[in-house]
């Protein structure tokens, strides 16, 4: 399919959909490939190719939105999809913050998204990639005997959006990256570990840091003990800290302020974090993998400062949640897919890196806990903030680690932990869309 | 349309490089989706996903590439995809037409596609209404109702050919309750492997009370307390813990990759001999059942442990090809876009002699578990966790204060062995289980049962 092929059928959808008695109506169409190279014992284990092609209509009559998406992109099917989004549209609850934007006054930006070169590197070389970070994580230690996953991906991918209030933008993007979770074995026991890296462009990659990264966590937790229920202070790496992010993001969604779901509703300019913590999200962000020209419903994208200096500055908007409020949409109206309509959402989000290094934030602490894994992350509550997880990771004793440890829990509520952290490191990692530098807090309730 | 003769013709094309197996899954699925919130209809979406993937493993290894474009051109296209990645190998398609006979069947009283948007609309009101009437703390609610018609056609080169339809219908209430500076939620969800005839009589109003109840009694919970502790596990309070426990570990993709601690343990005690456990998809009208899996296998009833020995684990043909055995049905995927993978259907230990009032009598002091929420398993050393929705403190053998924030970790064969007590009673719960970035619609079931010692971890 070509580019002026998705451009057409989303100007032809808006067209259709007018006719059709839409007061306003959107169309919103995507083309994606997508590689992936699966690496066992340095033979492949699946290789997977992909073309996806879908779009997306929403149509608005009288303050009522009606949305229906279709992969078969057939102008019979197409019609289908717009018929029943027009039938769909009456029978939802009407609302007269219900519209849709209309093009920016600057145009858009070109944020060179796209590396050519990445759809262009033969197969062949994709594939020694992923073997390379194999090779890589066995060399690191003999004990590394087994691979859970050893991955190579890339995809590229067509947007194209167009609404009958003379929106008509299209863009194009690629990415690239590789993850590895890797087995240690020793006296029968077993400990995994893992590692990814996801850029812009294809030179961006190094096997050889991935590979060592996740033999190296594997490595480390063999041997871990459990301990006994204490309150000490604990450190969360970039990985574990992003996942943390992760819980407060809904909270920063105005769609949740709005409805009373939000433990940072009606918070704006007060204190919500401690003074070490800045949170950004910014769909401009260079190289950022979600960065892009406009948003999911073509409002330019842009950096919005959300916490700064741990008072909460903004919540992120979609043209919706925007007119609700009576403030501009931050350009977060986010589709996962042609399969959804535009919902409030993050691009790149991240806590900023502070000045120390993660060595310092280490050697101050007398007794604590280094988390390097968590499980049941998708447990806690975004609404309430409570979160209890199941952690693993290394002891630190005297400013030094000591024993790795396994088994434990940690809970509490995103709004105190926030508050209490007492160190932010330098070292802010990307983990695709989102990113934390390693974080420290004074003082939490390990169980045992 | 394509015939039989335009699949055979792909399928040679894809194995025209060699390999030992091909198959092409056809998919086209119709979803409806309805969410009210803030007591408005906010979001109806209808949609049409249509789809092929073409499937070669050559040598234990597999090679897969999909499309939304399904004309033969299309097809063709990607199976010479997939053939330039394959090695040269053996690859030869049997053309024969062969049908595998079902065990289970599926039941459909209301087809969703028959049902008229305004009536689906009425459920979610329904919904909606009961929650918030419950009580004035509830002070948001959100209702999602959901249906999917699934097409599915299946030709391999082992001359099967499998047309199947599923359709499945769910429903999900969240409720938001808020006391002070309190905020609390409460969530429910039922679906079925079955039409719209699941909201019969006052369904929708049940799941909405339920929701909010809890919603409102959680605002008033107390921590849980941490440590170590005997947890009773009620029937009703769903089967997470069997799912993430054991039910990963013996999915046969694990168990080869020895990413399990249960591989290599077949005929082994790895239970108490309490403990039975099974994966069947042949169950009416439950949300993990199916008649076909995804590769045109019957599914089955399987039993994984038998009085605490494990017998066999969950196969999908690749897996199963690799042991020179037959796939246990279990080759699931989450829509054309994914290769099939071992996955669980409905699974549950099997019920017990005790009577579930007793076991809480029995119990000192600990903790009884009425809701779990979701878990996670680490399958190479068999610790998991999972959330505790709603939990009570025992005290002397009565049920006493209703606790927040508890999640317990323990470890599966761990936890499994040490299991003393098994009622005689059974309950279910849904859910979509999420592996290798695919999910697929699962139930798990138990009966009320006792674990003399977990981790529980709250706030100190």
């Amino acid at each position: 399919m070509q580019e002026v092929k998705i451009q057409e059928i989303v100007q032809e959808a808006v067209e259709i959909a007018q006719k059709l008695g839409a007061s306003q109506s959107e169309a919103f169409c995507t083309e994606s490939r997508e590689l992936s190279v699966e690496i066992r014992d340095q033979e492949i284990d699946t290789l997977k190719i992909s073309e996806d092609t879908g779009l997306g209509v929403r149509i608005l009559i009288n303050d009522r939105m009606g949305f229906a998406f279709t992969s078969d992109l057939s102008s019979r099917a197409v019609k289908e999809a717009i018929r029943t989004a027009v039938n769909n549209a009456k029978k939802v609850s009407p609302d007269s913050n219900n519209f849709l934007p209309a093009p920016p006054d600057g145009g858009y930006k070109d944020y060179q998204i796209y590396d050519e070169n990445i759809e262009k590197t033969p197969l062949r070389q994709k594939v020694e990639f992923a073997q390379e970070v194999e090779r890589c994580s066995r060399a690191f230690d003999r004990r590394v005997s087994i691979t859970e996953s050893c991955a190579y991906q890339d995809a590229s991918y067509k947007v194209a959006l167009a609404n009958s209030l003379g929106i008509g933008a299209f863009y194009k993007g690629a990415f690239c990256g590789s993850y590895a979770q890797v087995v240690a074995q020793q006296d029968g026991e077993s400990q995994s570990g893992f590692g990814m890296q996801f850029k812009r462009n294809f030179r961006g990659l190094d096997p050889d840091a991935l590979g060592r990264e996740a033999a190296q966590k594997a490595i480390r937790m063999l041997g871990a003990k459990d301990i006994s229920t204490q309150r000490a202070a604990v450190i969360f790496d970039p990985y574990i800290a992003t996942n943390f992010l992760g819980i407060i993001t809904p909270a920063l969604s105005a769609e949740s302020v709005q409805k009373g779901k939000s433990l940072l509703g009606g918070k704006l300019g007060q204190e919500v974090a401690s003074p070490l913590v800045n949170i950004i999200d910014d769909g401009t962000l260079k190289e950022g993998l979600l960065t892009a020209p406009f948003d999911g419903e073509g409002v330019a994208s842009q950096k919005t400062v959300l916490v700064a200096g741990g008072t909460l500055k903004s919540y992120l908007h979609n043209t919706y949640t925007a007119a609700k409020d009576g403030v501009l949409s931050t350009g977060n109206g986010i589709r996962n897919s042609f399969k959804g309509t535009p919902e409030v959402g993050t691009t790149n989000i991240y806590i900023e890196p502070g000045e120390v290094s993660r060595e310092r934030l280490i050697s101050e602490v007398e007794k604590g806990l280094y988390i390097t894994q968590v499980m049941g992350m998708h447990t806690a509550n975004p609404i309430s903030g409570d979160f209890s997880v199941g952690v693993s990771g290394l002891w630190i004793e005297k400013g030094e680690f000591e024993q790795p440890v396994r088994g434990v829990t940690i809970a509490g509520n995103m709004i105190d932990l926030l508050r209490a952290i007492d160190g932010v490191a330098n070292d802010l990692t990307f983990f695709v869309g989102q990113g934390a530098p390693t974080l420290r807090v004074s003082s939490m309730t390990i169980s045992g | 349309m394509l015939d039989n003769k335009d699949f055979d013709e792909v399928l040679d094309t894809a194995l025209s490089n060699g390999g030992d197996f091909g198959e092409i899954f056809l998919e086209r699925k119709k979803v409806t989706g309805i969410s009210c919130e803030a007591n408005r209809i906010e979001r109806i979406s209808s949609g049409l996903d249509v789809g092929a993937g073409v499937r070669v493993i050559s040598g234990g290894n597999t090679y897969y590439a999909y499309t939304n474009d399904l004309s033969l051109e299309g097809l063709r296209r990607v199976a010479q995809k997939v053939a330039s990645a394959g090695k040269k190998l053996k690859g030869e398609v049997i053309y024969d037409m062969r049908r595998p006979e079902v065990r289970g069947e599926q039941y459909v009283e209301m087809r969703p596609d028959k049902v008229q948007i305004d009536n689906k609309v009425d459920i979610v009101w329904r919904a909606n209404n009961r929650a918030r009437s419950v009580d004035q703390r509830i002070k948001q609610v959100a209702v999602g109702y959901g249906d999917v018609i699934q097409k599915v056609f299946i030709r391999n080169s082992e001359g099967l050919y499998v047309e199947d339809e599923r359709v499945r219908t769910r429903l999900v209430v969240n409720s938001v309750a808020v006391d002070g500076g309190v905020i609390q939620t409460g969530y429910e969800a039922a679906g079925g492997f079955c039409g719209f005839e699941l909201f019969a009589e006052d369904f929708p109003e049940e799941l909405a009370e339920k929701a909010a109840r809890r919603a409102v009694s959680m605002l008033y919970a107390k921590n849980a307390p941490t440590g170590k502790m005997p947890v009773v596990v009620a029937s009703e309070a769903g089967g997470t813990m069997v799912h993430e426990a054991c039910g990963h570990g013996l999915e046969a993709d694990l168990v080869q990759k020895k990413l399990s601690v249960y591989a290599g343990k077949r005929g082994e005690k790895v239970a108490s001999e309490l403990v039975t456990v099974i994966d069947d998809a042949t169950l009416r009208g439950k949300y993990g059942s199916l008649r076909y899996d995804d590769e045109g296998t019957p599914g089955q009833k399987t039993v994984l442990i038998k009085d605490g020995v494990l017998q066999d684990y969950m196969f999908d043909y690749l897996r199963a090809m690799n042991e020179g055995r037959a796939s246990t049905g279990n080759g699931r995927r989450e829509s054309y876009q994914d290769r099939p993978i071992p996955r669980m259907t409905n699974t549950y230990i099997s019920p017990g002699k005790h009577d579930p009032d007793t076991i809480v009598k029995e119990t000192h002091r600990g903790l009884l578990v009425k809701k779990m929420g979701g878990g996670q398993v680490n399958t190479t050393n068999g610790d998991f966790v999972f959330e505790v929705a709603e939990g009570y403190l025992i005290e002397n053998g009565k049920v006493g204060s209703l606790v927040k924030g508890a999640t317990l970790t323990g470890n599966g064969p761990r936890v499994l062995s040490i299991i003393d007590m098994v009622g005689n009673d059974l309950g279910y719960a849904i859910g979509t289980c999420g592996k290798d970035g695919q999910g697929v619609a699962v139930s798990d079931a138990q009966p009320t049962i006792r674990i003399p010692e977990l981790v529980v971890g709250g706030v100190l």
